[in-house]
Protein backbone atom coordinates (compact mmCIF):
# COMPACT_ATOMS: atom_id res chain seq x y z
CA UNK A 1 0.00 0.00 0.00
CA UNK A 2 2.80 2.52 0.46
CA UNK A 3 3.36 2.39 -3.29
CA UNK A 4 0.28 3.11 -4.03
CA UNK A 5 -0.06 6.21 -1.51
CA UNK A 6 3.01 7.23 -3.16
CA UNK A 7 1.37 7.18 -6.47
CA UNK A 8 -1.21 9.43 -4.77
CA UNK A 9 1.06 11.90 -3.04
CA UNK A 10 2.85 12.14 -6.35
CA UNK A 11 -0.48 12.77 -8.51
CA UNK A 12 -1.98 15.37 -5.94
CA UNK A 13 1.09 17.22 -5.90
CA UNK A 14 1.35 17.73 -9.17
CA UNK A 15 -2.39 18.69 -9.31
CA UNK A 16 -1.95 20.80 -6.68
CA UNK A 17 0.88 22.96 -8.69
CA UNK A 18 -1.52 23.31 -11.60
CA UNK A 19 -5.41 23.89 -9.30
CA UNK A 20 -6.44 24.78 -6.53
CA UNK A 21 -6.52 23.29 -3.47
CA UNK A 22 -10.61 23.41 -3.27
CA UNK A 23 -10.42 21.53 -7.02
CA UNK A 24 -7.90 19.38 -5.82
CA UNK A 25 -9.71 18.06 -3.00
CA UNK A 26 -12.80 17.61 -5.19
CA UNK A 27 -11.00 16.30 -7.83
CA UNK A 28 -9.12 13.76 -5.57
CA UNK A 29 -12.58 13.01 -3.70
CA UNK A 30 -14.35 11.89 -7.26
CA UNK A 31 -10.88 9.67 -7.66
CA UNK A 32 -11.70 7.94 -4.01
CA UNK A 33 -14.86 7.64 -5.52
CA UNK A 34 -14.17 6.02 -8.81
CA UNK A 35 -11.80 3.89 -7.10
CA UNK A 36 -13.90 2.21 -4.92
CA UNK A 37 -15.95 1.30 -7.88
CA UNK A 38 -13.12 0.22 -10.46
CA UNK A 39 -11.36 -1.68 -8.78
CA UNK A 40 -8.03 1.19 -9.49
CA UNK A 41 -6.80 1.34 -13.01
CA UNK A 42 -3.49 1.88 -14.72
CA UNK A 43 -2.15 2.49 -18.77
CA UNK A 44 0.79 2.10 -20.43
CA UNK A 45 3.99 2.33 -22.10
CA UNK A 46 5.93 4.22 -24.87
CA UNK A 47 5.80 3.27 -28.57
CA UNK A 48 6.43 5.35 -31.75
CA UNK A 49 3.95 7.35 -33.84
CA UNK A 50 0.13 7.81 -33.64
CA UNK A 51 -1.75 5.83 -35.49
CA UNK A 52 -5.16 6.82 -35.90
CA UNK A 53 -7.93 5.09 -37.01
CA UNK A 54 -10.60 5.69 -39.69
CA UNK A 55 -13.42 7.66 -38.27
CA UNK A 56 -16.91 6.39 -38.58
CA UNK A 57 -18.77 8.44 -41.18
CA UNK A 58 -20.52 11.97 -39.53
CA UNK A 59 -18.15 11.73 -36.35
CA UNK A 60 -15.18 13.09 -35.91
CA UNK A 61 -12.11 11.70 -34.62
CA UNK A 62 -12.37 13.74 -31.34
CA UNK A 63 -15.88 11.80 -30.76
CA UNK A 64 -14.37 8.36 -31.87
CA UNK A 65 -13.47 5.89 -29.01
CA UNK A 66 -11.89 4.04 -31.92
CA UNK A 67 -9.77 7.14 -32.76
CA UNK A 68 -6.36 7.89 -31.09
CA UNK A 69 -7.90 11.62 -31.42
CA UNK A 70 -10.28 10.47 -29.15
CA UNK A 71 -10.22 13.77 -26.82
CA UNK A 72 -10.21 11.45 -23.76
CA UNK A 73 -6.59 9.72 -24.84
CA UNK A 74 -5.02 12.91 -24.40
CA UNK A 75 -2.16 10.75 -22.83
CA UNK A 76 -2.40 7.01 -24.00
CA UNK A 77 0.45 5.39 -25.16
CA UNK A 78 -0.57 1.95 -26.24
CA UNK A 79 -2.97 -0.10 -28.17
CA UNK A 80 -6.88 1.21 -27.77
CA UNK A 81 -9.09 -1.14 -25.97
CA UNK A 82 -12.03 -0.47 -27.91
CA UNK A 83 -10.05 -2.31 -31.14
CA UNK A 84 -9.48 -5.23 -28.66
CA UNK A 85 -13.00 -6.30 -27.37
CA UNK A 86 -13.07 -3.48 -25.04
CA UNK A 87 -14.29 0.05 -24.87
CA UNK A 88 -12.49 3.54 -24.07
CA UNK A 89 -13.74 2.60 -20.35
CA UNK A 90 -13.57 -1.00 -20.24
CA UNK A 91 -11.40 -3.85 -20.32
CA UNK A 92 -11.67 -7.02 -23.41
CA UNK A 93 -13.33 -10.18 -21.96
CA UNK A 94 -10.47 -12.38 -20.75
CA UNK A 95 -8.09 -9.55 -19.39
CA UNK A 96 -8.25 -7.96 -16.20
CA UNK A 97 -7.95 -4.28 -15.30
CA UNK A 98 -4.49 -3.10 -13.37
CA UNK A 99 -4.81 -2.64 -9.73
CA UNK A 100 -2.41 0.38 -9.71
CA UNK A 101 -3.12 3.51 -12.19
CA UNK A 102 -2.04 7.38 -13.05
CA UNK A 103 -4.31 9.90 -13.94
CA UNK A 104 -4.23 12.44 -16.11
CA UNK A 105 -6.68 15.70 -17.33
CA UNK A 106 -7.95 15.99 -20.69
CA UNK A 107 -10.10 18.53 -22.21
CA UNK A 108 -13.64 17.83 -24.02
CA UNK A 109 -14.47 19.87 -26.81
CA UNK A 110 -17.60 19.05 -26.57
CA UNK A 111 -18.50 20.65 -22.90
CA UNK A 112 -15.31 22.55 -22.86
CA UNK A 113 -14.54 20.66 -19.55
CA UNK A 114 -11.44 19.48 -18.21
CA UNK A 115 -11.83 16.07 -17.13
CA UNK A 116 -9.55 13.94 -14.59
CA UNK A 117 -9.05 10.45 -16.42
CA UNK A 118 -7.60 7.61 -15.30
CA UNK A 119 -5.24 5.46 -17.72
CA UNK A 120 -5.35 2.09 -16.92
CA UNK A 121 -3.96 -1.55 -18.98
CA UNK A 122 -5.72 -4.30 -19.48
CA UNK A 123 -3.31 -6.93 -18.48
CA UNK A 124 -2.53 -10.73 -18.94
CA UNK A 125 -2.94 -11.67 -22.48
CA UNK A 126 0.01 -10.55 -24.79
CA UNK A 127 -0.41 -7.45 -27.24
CA UNK A 128 -3.71 -6.35 -29.22
CA UNK A 129 -1.72 -4.75 -31.76
CA UNK A 130 -5.03 -2.62 -32.88
CA UNK A 131 -5.08 0.88 -32.65
CA UNK A 132 -1.65 2.03 -31.53
CA UNK A 133 -1.91 5.35 -30.05
CA UNK A 134 0.93 7.44 -28.81
CA UNK A 135 -0.22 11.12 -27.45
CA UNK A 136 1.67 12.13 -24.60
CA UNK A 137 -0.15 15.52 -23.34
CA UNK A 138 1.64 16.72 -19.80
CA UNK A 139 3.10 13.14 -19.56
CA UNK A 140 6.24 12.95 -17.58
CA UNK A 141 9.52 10.69 -17.47
CA UNK A 142 9.93 7.93 -15.10
CA UNK A 143 10.78 10.15 -11.92
CA UNK A 144 7.36 11.06 -12.00
CA UNK A 145 5.72 8.08 -12.17
CA UNK A 146 2.18 9.24 -11.47
CA UNK A 147 2.51 11.26 -14.55
CA UNK A 148 4.37 8.32 -16.40
CA UNK A 149 3.16 6.00 -19.42
CA UNK A 150 6.14 4.60 -20.21
CA UNK A 151 5.96 1.98 -17.48
CA UNK A 152 4.18 -1.07 -17.62
CA UNK A 153 1.11 -0.26 -15.56
CA UNK A 154 0.36 -4.17 -15.28
CA UNK A 155 3.42 -4.70 -13.26
CA UNK A 156 1.68 -5.40 -10.38
CA UNK A 157 -1.16 -8.04 -12.19
CA UNK A 158 -1.08 -11.65 -10.99
CA UNK A 159 -1.00 -11.88 -15.14
CA UNK A 160 1.70 -8.78 -15.76
CA UNK A 161 1.47 -8.81 -19.57
CA UNK A 162 0.43 -5.69 -21.19
CA UNK A 163 -2.52 -6.02 -23.53
CA UNK A 164 -4.37 -2.37 -24.08
CA UNK A 165 -4.97 0.71 -22.51
CA UNK A 166 -8.37 2.43 -21.51
CA UNK A 167 -9.49 5.86 -20.13
CA UNK A 168 -11.90 6.34 -18.14
CA UNK A 169 -13.29 9.50 -16.75
CA UNK A 170 -13.17 9.54 -13.18
CA UNK A 171 -14.87 13.51 -12.62
CA UNK A 172 -14.60 17.02 -13.46
CA UNK A 173 -11.63 19.15 -12.74
CA UNK A 174 -12.97 21.95 -11.02
CA UNK A 175 -11.11 25.55 -11.71
CA UNK B 1 -17.92 -20.28 -71.69
CA UNK B 2 -15.58 -22.48 -69.28
CA UNK B 3 -12.07 -22.79 -70.55
CA UNK B 4 -10.48 -26.62 -70.54
CA UNK B 5 -7.39 -25.83 -68.22
CA UNK B 6 -7.07 -29.15 -68.54
CA UNK B 7 -6.53 -29.98 -71.72
CA UNK B 8 -4.66 -26.43 -72.27
CA UNK B 9 -1.83 -27.55 -69.93
CA UNK B 10 -1.73 -30.74 -70.94
CA UNK B 11 -0.79 -29.53 -74.12
CA UNK B 12 1.57 -27.06 -73.15
CA UNK B 13 3.36 -29.64 -70.84
CA UNK B 14 3.77 -32.01 -74.06
CA UNK B 15 4.92 -29.06 -76.10
CA UNK B 16 7.27 -27.73 -73.58
CA UNK B 17 9.07 -31.04 -72.92
CA UNK B 18 9.70 -31.79 -76.67
CA UNK B 19 11.12 -28.63 -76.68
CA UNK B 20 13.69 -29.32 -73.14
CA UNK B 21 14.59 -32.34 -74.94
CA UNK B 22 15.73 -30.93 -78.74
CA UNK B 23 17.50 -28.31 -76.56
CA UNK B 24 18.61 -30.02 -73.66
CA UNK B 25 20.73 -31.85 -76.42
CA UNK B 26 22.31 -28.91 -77.87
CA UNK B 27 23.94 -28.02 -74.40
CA UNK B 28 26.84 -29.15 -72.93
CA UNK B 29 25.61 -31.03 -68.93
CA UNK B 30 26.26 -28.76 -66.20
CA UNK B 31 28.07 -30.45 -63.02
CA UNK B 32 25.90 -31.06 -60.28
CA UNK B 33 25.70 -28.49 -57.48
CA UNK B 34 27.93 -29.89 -54.97
CA UNK B 35 26.45 -31.54 -51.46
CA UNK B 36 26.18 -28.76 -48.60
CA UNK B 37 27.19 -29.28 -44.83
CA UNK B 38 24.89 -27.56 -42.20
CA UNK B 39 26.67 -25.32 -39.91
CA UNK B 40 26.60 -22.53 -37.53
CA UNK B 41 27.88 -19.63 -38.33
CA UNK B 42 30.67 -17.94 -36.14
CA UNK B 43 30.92 -13.72 -35.61
CA UNK B 44 34.47 -12.68 -36.47
CA UNK B 45 35.95 -10.44 -34.57
CA UNK B 46 34.05 -7.43 -33.40
CA UNK B 47 33.70 -4.25 -35.30
CA UNK B 48 33.02 -0.37 -34.22
CA UNK B 49 30.36 -0.21 -36.75
CA UNK B 50 28.49 -3.28 -35.65
CA UNK B 51 25.85 -2.18 -33.66
CA UNK B 52 22.85 -4.33 -31.35
CA UNK B 53 19.69 -2.70 -31.97
CA UNK B 54 17.41 -3.45 -29.58
CA UNK B 55 13.51 -3.69 -30.63
CA UNK B 56 11.10 -3.97 -28.38
CA UNK B 57 8.28 -5.74 -30.57
CA UNK B 58 6.19 -3.88 -29.54
CA UNK B 59 3.37 -5.46 -31.14
CA UNK B 60 4.14 -8.89 -29.74
CA UNK B 61 5.73 -7.15 -26.83
CA UNK B 62 6.73 -10.70 -25.24
CA UNK B 63 9.35 -11.48 -28.16
CA UNK B 64 11.54 -8.16 -27.77
CA UNK B 65 14.93 -9.48 -29.24
CA UNK B 66 18.65 -7.57 -29.56
CA UNK B 67 19.84 -7.69 -33.75
CA UNK B 68 23.34 -7.62 -34.16
CA UNK B 69 23.44 -5.09 -37.03
CA UNK B 70 26.91 -4.56 -39.48
CA UNK B 71 26.49 -1.00 -40.38
CA UNK B 72 29.07 -1.37 -43.20
CA UNK B 73 28.10 -4.41 -44.87
CA UNK B 74 24.18 -4.01 -43.99
CA UNK B 75 23.64 -7.13 -42.72
CA UNK B 76 21.94 -8.64 -39.70
CA UNK B 77 24.86 -10.76 -38.21
CA UNK B 78 22.23 -12.60 -35.38
CA UNK B 79 20.30 -12.50 -32.63
CA UNK B 80 19.66 -12.05 -28.99
CA UNK B 81 16.42 -13.13 -27.21
CA UNK B 82 14.99 -10.69 -25.08
CA UNK B 83 11.50 -11.79 -23.77
CA UNK B 84 9.01 -8.87 -22.57
CA UNK B 85 9.57 -5.13 -21.88
CA UNK B 86 14.11 -5.69 -21.75
CA UNK B 87 16.75 -4.13 -19.99
CA UNK B 88 19.97 -4.60 -22.57
CA UNK B 89 23.32 -3.33 -21.75
CA UNK B 90 27.10 -4.22 -22.33
CA UNK B 91 29.63 -5.02 -19.97
CA UNK B 92 32.78 -2.79 -19.54
CA UNK B 93 34.93 -5.16 -21.58
CA UNK B 94 32.25 -5.61 -24.24
CA UNK B 95 32.58 -8.99 -24.09
CA UNK B 96 28.94 -10.18 -22.69
CA UNK B 97 25.41 -8.29 -23.07
CA UNK B 98 23.12 -9.05 -20.11
CA UNK B 99 19.40 -8.87 -20.78
CA UNK B 100 17.14 -8.42 -17.81
CA UNK B 101 13.32 -9.65 -18.80
CA UNK B 102 10.62 -11.65 -17.84
CA UNK B 103 9.32 -14.75 -19.03
CA UNK B 104 5.53 -16.09 -18.95
CA UNK B 105 5.18 -19.64 -18.00
CA UNK B 106 2.84 -19.97 -20.89
CA UNK B 107 4.31 -17.85 -22.93
CA UNK B 108 2.33 -14.88 -23.20
CA UNK B 109 0.31 -15.73 -19.45
CA UNK B 110 1.18 -17.57 -16.45
CA UNK B 111 3.56 -17.10 -13.22
CA UNK B 112 6.36 -14.54 -14.11
CA UNK B 113 9.92 -15.23 -13.99
CA UNK B 114 12.21 -12.21 -13.50
CA UNK B 115 15.68 -13.28 -14.74
CA UNK B 116 19.06 -11.52 -16.08
CA UNK B 117 20.57 -13.40 -18.76
CA UNK B 118 24.22 -13.34 -19.94
CA UNK B 119 24.95 -13.58 -23.67
CA UNK B 120 28.74 -14.32 -24.70
CA UNK B 121 28.79 -12.06 -27.37
CA UNK B 122 31.50 -13.75 -29.51
CA UNK B 123 28.58 -16.84 -30.25
CA UNK B 124 25.47 -14.83 -29.28
CA UNK B 125 25.24 -17.34 -27.17
CA UNK B 126 23.31 -17.84 -23.56
CA UNK B 127 25.70 -18.70 -21.19
CA UNK B 128 24.03 -18.30 -17.77
CA UNK B 129 21.37 -16.35 -15.27
CA UNK B 130 20.79 -14.95 -11.89
CA UNK B 131 16.56 -15.53 -11.65
CA UNK B 132 15.45 -11.86 -9.77
CA UNK B 133 12.52 -11.09 -7.24
CA UNK B 134 9.33 -9.97 -10.03
CA UNK B 135 10.53 -6.49 -9.99
CA UNK B 136 12.52 -5.62 -13.08
CA UNK B 137 11.74 -2.04 -14.08
CA UNK B 138 8.85 -2.95 -17.26
CA UNK B 139 10.27 0.46 -19.27
CA UNK B 140 11.56 1.47 -22.32
CA UNK B 141 15.31 0.58 -22.96
CA UNK B 142 17.81 3.25 -21.72
CA UNK B 143 21.37 2.51 -20.65
CA UNK B 144 19.76 2.64 -17.03
CA UNK B 145 17.83 -0.47 -16.86
CA UNK B 146 20.47 -2.85 -15.96
CA UNK B 147 24.40 -1.64 -15.69
CA UNK B 148 27.91 -3.23 -14.29
CA UNK B 149 30.16 -1.29 -12.11
CA UNK B 150 33.23 -0.21 -14.15
CA UNK B 151 35.04 -3.02 -12.46
CA UNK B 152 32.66 -6.00 -13.12
CA UNK B 153 31.92 -6.76 -9.76
CA UNK B 154 28.84 -5.86 -9.62
CA UNK B 155 25.56 -5.66 -11.64
CA UNK B 156 22.51 -3.64 -10.97
CA UNK B 157 19.04 -3.89 -12.14
CA UNK B 158 16.52 -1.51 -11.72
CA UNK B 159 13.16 -2.47 -10.02
CA UNK B 160 9.84 -0.49 -10.13
CA UNK B 161 6.94 -2.15 -8.20
CA UNK B 162 5.67 0.55 -8.34
CA UNK B 163 8.29 1.33 -5.36
CA UNK B 164 11.26 1.86 -6.81
CA UNK B 165 14.58 -0.23 -5.60
CA UNK B 166 17.28 -1.81 -7.22
CA UNK B 167 19.12 -5.35 -6.85
CA UNK B 168 22.69 -6.02 -6.57
CA UNK B 169 23.88 -8.52 -8.20
CA UNK B 170 27.17 -10.44 -8.13
CA UNK B 171 27.92 -11.79 -11.86
CA UNK B 172 30.87 -13.99 -11.58
CA UNK B 173 28.98 -15.99 -8.88
CA UNK B 174 25.44 -15.53 -10.47
CA UNK B 175 24.02 -14.53 -7.68
CA UNK B 176 21.47 -11.96 -5.88
CA UNK B 177 23.49 -10.58 -3.43
CA UNK B 178 20.85 -7.96 -2.17
CA UNK B 179 18.31 -4.97 -2.72
CA UNK B 180 18.42 -1.05 -2.27
CA UNK B 181 15.58 1.20 -1.69
CA UNK B 182 15.83 4.60 -3.55
CA UNK B 183 13.08 6.58 -2.10
CA UNK B 184 11.31 6.72 -5.29
CA UNK B 185 14.17 7.79 -7.38
CA UNK B 186 14.74 5.37 -10.71
CA UNK B 187 17.04 4.04 -13.08
CA UNK B 188 20.40 2.83 -12.01
CA UNK B 189 23.61 5.26 -13.15
CA UNK B 190 26.71 3.33 -12.35
CA UNK B 191 30.27 4.96 -11.61
CA UNK B 192 33.34 3.80 -9.89
CA UNK B 193 33.66 0.42 -8.16
CA UNK B 194 30.84 0.79 -5.98
CA UNK B 195 28.38 3.71 -6.57
CA UNK B 196 24.64 3.93 -8.26
CA UNK B 197 23.19 7.11 -8.68
CA UNK B 198 19.28 7.02 -9.74
CA UNK B 199 16.75 10.31 -11.16
CA UNK B 200 14.34 11.50 -8.26
CA UNK B 201 11.63 13.55 -9.00
CA UNK B 202 12.84 16.62 -6.88
CA UNK B 203 15.47 17.25 -9.93
CA UNK B 204 18.35 15.52 -7.86
CA UNK B 205 20.27 12.57 -7.85
CA UNK B 206 20.34 10.03 -5.12
CA UNK B 207 23.88 8.51 -4.88
CA UNK B 208 24.70 4.95 -3.10
CA UNK B 209 27.26 3.87 -2.33
CA UNK B 210 27.68 0.31 -1.69
CA UNK B 211 30.61 -1.78 0.32
CA UNK B 212 32.37 -4.46 -0.32
CA UNK B 213 29.49 -7.07 -0.07
CA UNK B 214 26.95 -5.15 -2.06
CA UNK B 215 25.22 -3.40 0.69
CA UNK B 216 24.52 0.16 1.47
CA UNK B 217 27.46 2.16 2.91
CA UNK B 218 26.18 5.60 2.62
CA UNK B 219 23.78 7.64 0.68
CA UNK B 220 23.77 11.04 -0.48
CA UNK B 221 21.45 13.65 -2.66
CA UNK B 222 22.23 16.20 -4.76
CA UNK B 223 21.10 19.87 -5.37
CA UNK B 224 18.71 19.94 -8.20
CA UNK B 225 19.90 20.00 -11.44
CA UNK B 226 16.38 20.29 -13.30
CA UNK B 227 12.90 20.67 -12.81
CA UNK B 228 10.27 18.36 -13.68
CA UNK B 229 7.66 21.34 -13.63
CA UNK B 230 9.24 23.32 -16.09
CA UNK B 231 11.54 21.46 -18.11
CA UNK B 232 11.65 17.78 -17.51
CA UNK B 233 15.05 15.43 -18.48
CA UNK B 234 14.54 12.80 -20.79
CA UNK B 235 15.82 9.31 -18.85
CA UNK B 236 17.84 8.36 -21.65
CA UNK B 237 21.00 9.74 -20.72
CA UNK B 238 23.78 9.87 -23.45
CA UNK B 239 27.57 8.51 -22.43
CA UNK B 240 30.39 11.12 -22.18
CA UNK B 241 34.00 11.21 -21.43
CA UNK B 242 33.18 11.51 -17.85
CA UNK B 243 29.58 10.71 -16.90
CA UNK B 244 26.74 11.41 -19.27
CA UNK B 245 24.44 13.83 -20.48
CA UNK B 246 20.87 14.42 -20.53
CA UNK B 247 18.71 16.54 -22.87
CA UNK B 248 15.50 18.35 -21.20
CA UNK B 249 12.60 18.55 -23.39
CA UNK B 250 12.92 22.59 -23.99
CA UNK B 251 16.43 21.60 -25.55
CA UNK B 252 18.82 21.91 -22.23
CA UNK B 253 21.78 19.94 -22.36
CA UNK B 254 22.63 18.84 -18.71
CA UNK B 255 26.54 17.32 -18.63
CA UNK B 256 26.90 15.47 -15.22
CA UNK B 257 30.28 14.13 -14.50
CA UNK B 258 30.37 11.44 -12.52
CA UNK B 259 34.13 10.40 -11.78
CA UNK B 260 34.13 11.75 -8.34
CA UNK B 261 32.37 10.38 -5.14
CA UNK B 262 29.17 12.21 -5.86
CA UNK B 263 28.24 13.61 -9.19
CA UNK B 264 28.89 17.16 -10.26
CA UNK B 265 27.16 19.28 -12.54
CA UNK B 266 28.38 21.71 -15.19
CA UNK B 267 26.41 24.67 -16.20
CA UNK B 268 23.48 23.85 -18.45
CA UNK B 269 23.66 24.46 -22.19
CA UNK B 270 20.47 25.14 -24.80
CA UNK B 271 20.92 23.72 -28.13
CA UNK B 272 18.18 26.02 -29.18
CA UNK B 273 19.02 30.04 -30.49
CA UNK B 274 15.80 32.12 -30.28
CA UNK B 275 14.73 31.33 -34.01
CA UNK B 276 14.68 27.96 -33.16
CA UNK B 277 12.65 28.53 -30.04
CA UNK B 278 10.90 30.61 -32.10
CA UNK B 279 9.82 27.61 -34.67
CA UNK B 280 9.03 25.87 -31.92
CA UNK B 281 12.17 23.20 -32.56
CA UNK B 282 12.37 20.29 -29.96
CA UNK B 283 13.94 16.91 -29.53
CA UNK B 284 12.79 13.96 -28.80
CA UNK B 285 11.90 10.19 -29.42
CA UNK B 286 12.93 7.00 -28.06
CA UNK B 287 16.63 7.96 -27.71
CA UNK B 288 17.34 11.32 -28.04
CA UNK B 289 20.88 11.54 -28.76
CA UNK B 290 24.50 10.20 -29.41
CA UNK B 291 27.93 11.68 -28.90
CA UNK B 292 30.96 11.08 -30.58
CA UNK B 293 33.07 11.05 -27.77
CA UNK B 294 36.42 11.36 -29.30
CA UNK B 295 34.99 14.54 -32.12
CA UNK B 296 32.98 15.78 -29.54
CA UNK B 297 30.32 15.96 -31.82
CA UNK B 298 26.14 15.05 -30.10
CA UNK B 299 23.63 14.38 -32.88
CA UNK B 300 20.03 14.80 -31.99
CA UNK B 301 16.99 14.36 -33.59
CA UNK B 302 14.70 17.24 -33.92
CA UNK B 303 11.39 18.16 -34.42
CA UNK B 304 8.74 21.19 -34.75
CA UNK B 305 6.68 20.67 -31.92
CA UNK B 306 5.29 21.41 -28.59
CA UNK B 307 3.63 20.39 -24.93
CA UNK B 308 3.30 16.21 -25.08
CA UNK B 309 5.20 16.44 -28.71
CA UNK B 310 8.56 14.86 -26.73
CA UNK B 311 8.28 11.07 -27.89
CA UNK B 312 7.93 12.54 -31.78
CA UNK B 313 10.48 11.59 -34.03
CA UNK B 314 12.91 14.16 -35.55
CA UNK B 315 12.30 15.41 -39.38
CA UNK B 316 15.79 16.54 -38.89
CA UNK B 317 19.38 15.79 -37.35
CA UNK B 318 21.01 18.38 -35.52
CA UNK B 319 24.82 18.52 -34.61
CA UNK B 320 26.68 20.54 -32.12
CA UNK B 321 30.11 21.03 -30.96
CA UNK B 322 30.67 19.68 -27.37
CA UNK B 323 33.38 22.28 -27.01
CA UNK B 324 32.05 25.58 -28.25
CA UNK B 325 27.93 24.40 -28.35
CA UNK B 326 27.31 25.90 -31.60
CA UNK B 327 25.39 23.75 -34.14
CA UNK B 328 27.37 23.04 -36.72
CA UNK B 329 24.97 21.11 -39.39
CA UNK B 330 21.62 20.30 -40.02
CA UNK B 331 20.42 17.42 -41.82
CA UNK B 332 16.83 17.65 -42.89
CA UNK B 333 15.73 13.81 -43.25
CA UNK B 334 13.05 13.76 -45.87
CA UNK B 335 15.54 15.04 -48.47
CA UNK B 336 17.07 11.55 -48.21
CA UNK B 337 13.69 10.37 -47.61
CA UNK B 338 14.25 8.93 -44.18
CA UNK B 339 11.26 8.64 -41.73
CA UNK B 340 11.17 11.08 -38.94
CA UNK B 341 14.03 9.17 -36.78
CA UNK B 342 13.00 7.87 -32.86
CA UNK B 343 16.46 6.43 -32.06
CA UNK B 344 19.90 7.17 -32.64
CA UNK B 345 23.74 6.08 -31.89
CA UNK B 346 27.62 7.24 -33.52
CA UNK B 347 29.96 4.52 -33.50
CA UNK B 348 33.00 5.98 -31.54
CA UNK B 349 36.21 4.84 -34.70
CA UNK B 350 37.68 7.49 -36.72
CA UNK B 351 35.25 6.86 -39.53
CA UNK B 352 31.88 7.26 -37.52
CA UNK B 353 29.00 6.43 -38.98
CA UNK B 354 25.40 7.26 -37.69
CA UNK B 355 23.06 4.92 -37.32
CA UNK B 356 18.94 6.12 -37.01
CA UNK B 357 15.92 4.22 -36.43
CA UNK B 358 13.04 5.54 -37.61
CA UNK B 359 9.46 5.74 -36.83
CA UNK B 360 8.52 2.96 -39.36
CA UNK B 361 11.96 0.54 -37.63
CA UNK B 362 14.04 1.44 -40.17
CA UNK B 363 17.80 1.94 -39.68
CA UNK B 364 19.38 4.52 -42.25
CA UNK B 365 23.20 3.98 -42.01
CA UNK B 366 24.93 8.12 -42.48
CA UNK B 367 28.41 9.66 -42.68
CA UNK B 368 28.94 10.67 -39.32
CA UNK B 369 30.65 13.50 -40.80
CA UNK B 370 28.68 14.73 -43.11
CA UNK B 371 25.36 13.02 -43.18
CA UNK B 372 25.31 11.25 -46.60
CA UNK B 373 22.70 8.32 -46.70
CA UNK B 374 24.81 4.92 -46.86
CA UNK B 375 22.38 2.73 -46.42
CA UNK B 376 18.46 2.38 -45.29
CA UNK B 377 17.74 -0.62 -43.96
CA UNK B 378 13.81 -1.39 -44.51
CA UNK B 379 12.30 -2.43 -41.09
CA UNK B 380 14.76 -3.75 -39.08
CA UNK B 381 12.46 -5.43 -36.59
CA UNK B 382 9.21 -4.24 -35.17
CA UNK B 383 10.13 -0.91 -33.37
CA UNK B 384 13.91 -0.45 -33.06
CA UNK B 385 14.11 2.05 -29.76
CA UNK B 386 17.58 2.25 -28.46
CA UNK B 387 21.46 1.04 -30.11
CA UNK B 388 24.24 -0.37 -28.12
CA UNK B 389 28.00 0.28 -29.40
CA UNK B 390 30.02 -3.19 -29.58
Amino acid sequence: MRSIDRLFEHSSRSLAQRTSRRSVLAGLGRLLMGAAVLPLLPIDRGSRAAAAEATAPGKSAADNPESCEYWKYCAIDGFLCSCCGGSSHSCPPGTAPSPITWIGTCRNPADSRDYIVSYNDCCGKTSCGNCECNRNEREKPMYRLSRNNDVNWCMANADSNYHCSVSVILGVSEQ
Amino acid sequence: MPVDWGLSMRTHLVGAALLCLLGCQALPAAPPLPSEHLTVEKLGPKNPHWVYVVDEAFYNEIDSRVDLYDGDNYRTLGQIDAGFNPGVNLSPDGATTVVTTTYFARGSHGARTDVVEFIDNTTLSVTGEIVLPPKHANTMPTYFNIGYSTDSRFLYVSYVTPASSFGVLDPAKKSVLGEIDTAGCVLVIPSGPNRVSSICESGRLLTVTLDADGHEASRALSEPFFDADTDPIFVQGVPTTDGYLFLSFLGQVHEVDFTASQPAFRKPWSILNAADIKEHWRPGGQTVGALHRGLGRLYVPMHRGGEGSHKQGGTEIWVFDMKTHERIARWPLASQKIDPVVAIQVSQDAEPIVFAATEKSDVAVLDARSGRLRHLQKQLGQTAWFFLNP
